[in-house]
């Protein structure tokens, strides 16, 4: 129907940010998130402390805002010569936000790990960096998963925050669909759409989960 | 220390993918005045400013604002904005113009300049063809809808008593117009209070029969052109292409081509 015949296009052009924004996240926040756990967990009491104030302001506000201050806030402190573009905006604040989420979850991983590890990696001679990420980053991973499964699939919903900054990702696609012909469908669909998005990353996820079962 | 490689990589990575992100973006400092102007609008709001079968961007404000581009001999670019940011983007910087179906009121006067008007509109209210419903007055412990944010909302708490009359003292907002329409649609809500042009252009594309709209309204008001104060000169501009669209029949010609039906 003539519904569909305008939806498909804007769906398809709107999966181009929704899938960008998801990947580009994920691509940077899931390595620096390791990054931001270990600092999180460190002796150095200043950095610890630091870690904590910014995982507590990224958890501790909506990302709706965080999107709003980003781009918009800007204008608003004095002498900075350098406006950010949308995508711009999209791109630090998506990734702020998420490292600090998937930082806690590592957090939690790397501390369940049983002290014997590092004991026994003592004994054996190994360097501090190969025991992190030979022997102890592993585990993490194989434990974490789940919970990391989750926050990717989040993000995938997530995306379609970005139209507060008037970008077009799919769910805009069905608003504007459904202003066009005055009609509910193009959300459904759309609904589908996502359903379809999550269906295939689950699969992925469960076959990453599978070959991280090196017990069994 | 791997650490300190590991964290290379990531800056490596983070300035990368900002490039990348950043290539397809138009600078925010971008020389207004200069040849170009930014329009920016809801690219929902049916008929003003809406995408077509096609995807393409289509309307009454869009066609006007092409006009006014090729007399003002600049180009225009239109960016899709949120509405309810819509003041936000005007005064950062980021567009230049709010041109959509934008109804001049007196608070936002305060915020942003006004061109002048150029089409007429009031608040209607609208109800289901077979509703029971005939004055304002019938409305009293009822539901009714409209969007968030738009001058309907304005409209309704301009009249004495009204809202504080409905169920529950309030309104029921919803993001866009098309919910509000559906809510009535579903008996959720007993009526909505709208723009006179989406609700034509809706009850058009709907079946009219099915509607049934209010002999009394919530006001009428004018639709103008929001521009940031200090731009006096583009204001000055933008209101002669106007006047002189007006003059030569163009604004007529798009007029009947949007609402030749009322």
């Amino acid at each position: 129907m003539k519904v569909l015949k305008m939806l498909i296009p804007l769906t398809i052009e709107g999966l181009k940010i929704t899938l960008g924004v998801f990947i580009l996240t994920l691509a940077v926040s899931l390595p620096l998130s390791i990054l931001v756990a270990l600092m999180r967990r460190s002796k150095n009491k200043f950095l610890s402390k630091f870690i904590g104030i910014y995982i507590y302001i990224m958890r501790g506000t909506p990302l709706l805002l965080q999107l709003m201050f980003i781009y918009f806030g800007y204008h608003y402190i004095p002498h900075i010569g350098y406006a950010l573009g949308r995508y711009q905006a999209i791109f630090i604040a998506f990734i702020l936000n998420y490292t600090a989420y998937f930082a806690e979850i590592f957090r939690g991983g790397i501390g369940s790990i049983d002290i014997g590890q590092y004991e026994a990696s003592k004994v054996l001679g190994i360097s501090r960096s190969y025991t992190f990420s030979k022997i102890i980053l592993p585990q993490v991973i194989k434990n974490v998963l789940p919970s990391i499964g989750n926050e990717v699939i989040t993000l995938v919903k997530d995306t379609s925050l970005v139209y507060i900054l008037g970008v077009s990702d799919i769910l805009k696609a069905a608003r504007a669909a459904s202003n066009t012909y005055s009609t509910f469908t193009p959300f459904v669909f759309i609904g589908f759409v996502y359903l379809i998005i999550i269906a295939i990353l689950t699969k992925l996820l469960d076959k990453i989960e599978l070959k991280f079962n090196y017990y069994r | 220390m791997k650490i300190k490689r590991y964290t290379m990589f990531l800056i490596l990575l983070v300035l990368i993918t900002n490039l990348l992100v950043g290539c397809g973006d138009k600078s925010a400092n971008a020389d207004i005045q200069a040849k170009k102007i930014i329009m920016g609008l809801d690219d929902t709001f049916a008929p003003m400013g809406f995408r077509d079968e096609s995807g393409e961007l289509v309307g009454f404000d869009i066609e006007l604002a092409k006009e006014v581009a090729k007399k003002l001999d600049v180009e225009i670019e239109f960016q899709p904005i949120d509405w309810s940011m819509k003041e936000t983007e005007l005064n950062t910087g980021n567009i230049d113009l709010i041109w959509n179906g934008y109804s001049i009121t007196e608070e936002r006067k305060e915020k942003v300049a006004f061109s002048t008007p150029y089409l007429a509109n009031s608040q209607i209210v609208v109800t289901l063809a077979d509703s029971s419903i005939v004055k304002l007055a019938d409305l009293e412990g009822l539901a009714v809808a409209v969007q968030a944010e738009s001058s309907a909302v304005d409209a309704a708490y301009s009249k004495e008593g009204f809202v504080e009359s409905l169920k529950d003292g309030k309104m029921i907002e919803f993001s866009t117009n098309n919910e509000a329409f559906n809510d009535l649609e579903a008996g959720r809500s007993d009526a909505i209070v709208v723009d006179e042009v989406l609700a034509r252009y809706y009850m058009k594309q709907n079946g009219e029969e099915k509607y049934k709209v209010l002999e009394e309204n919530l006001g009428d008001e004018e639709f103008g052109i929001g521009l940031r104060k200090e731009d006096t000169q583009l204001l000055e501009d933008i209101n002669k292409a106007l006047d002189e669209l007006m003059k030569d029949g163009t604004y007529d010609e798009i007029y009947n081509k949007w609402f030749s039906d009322n």
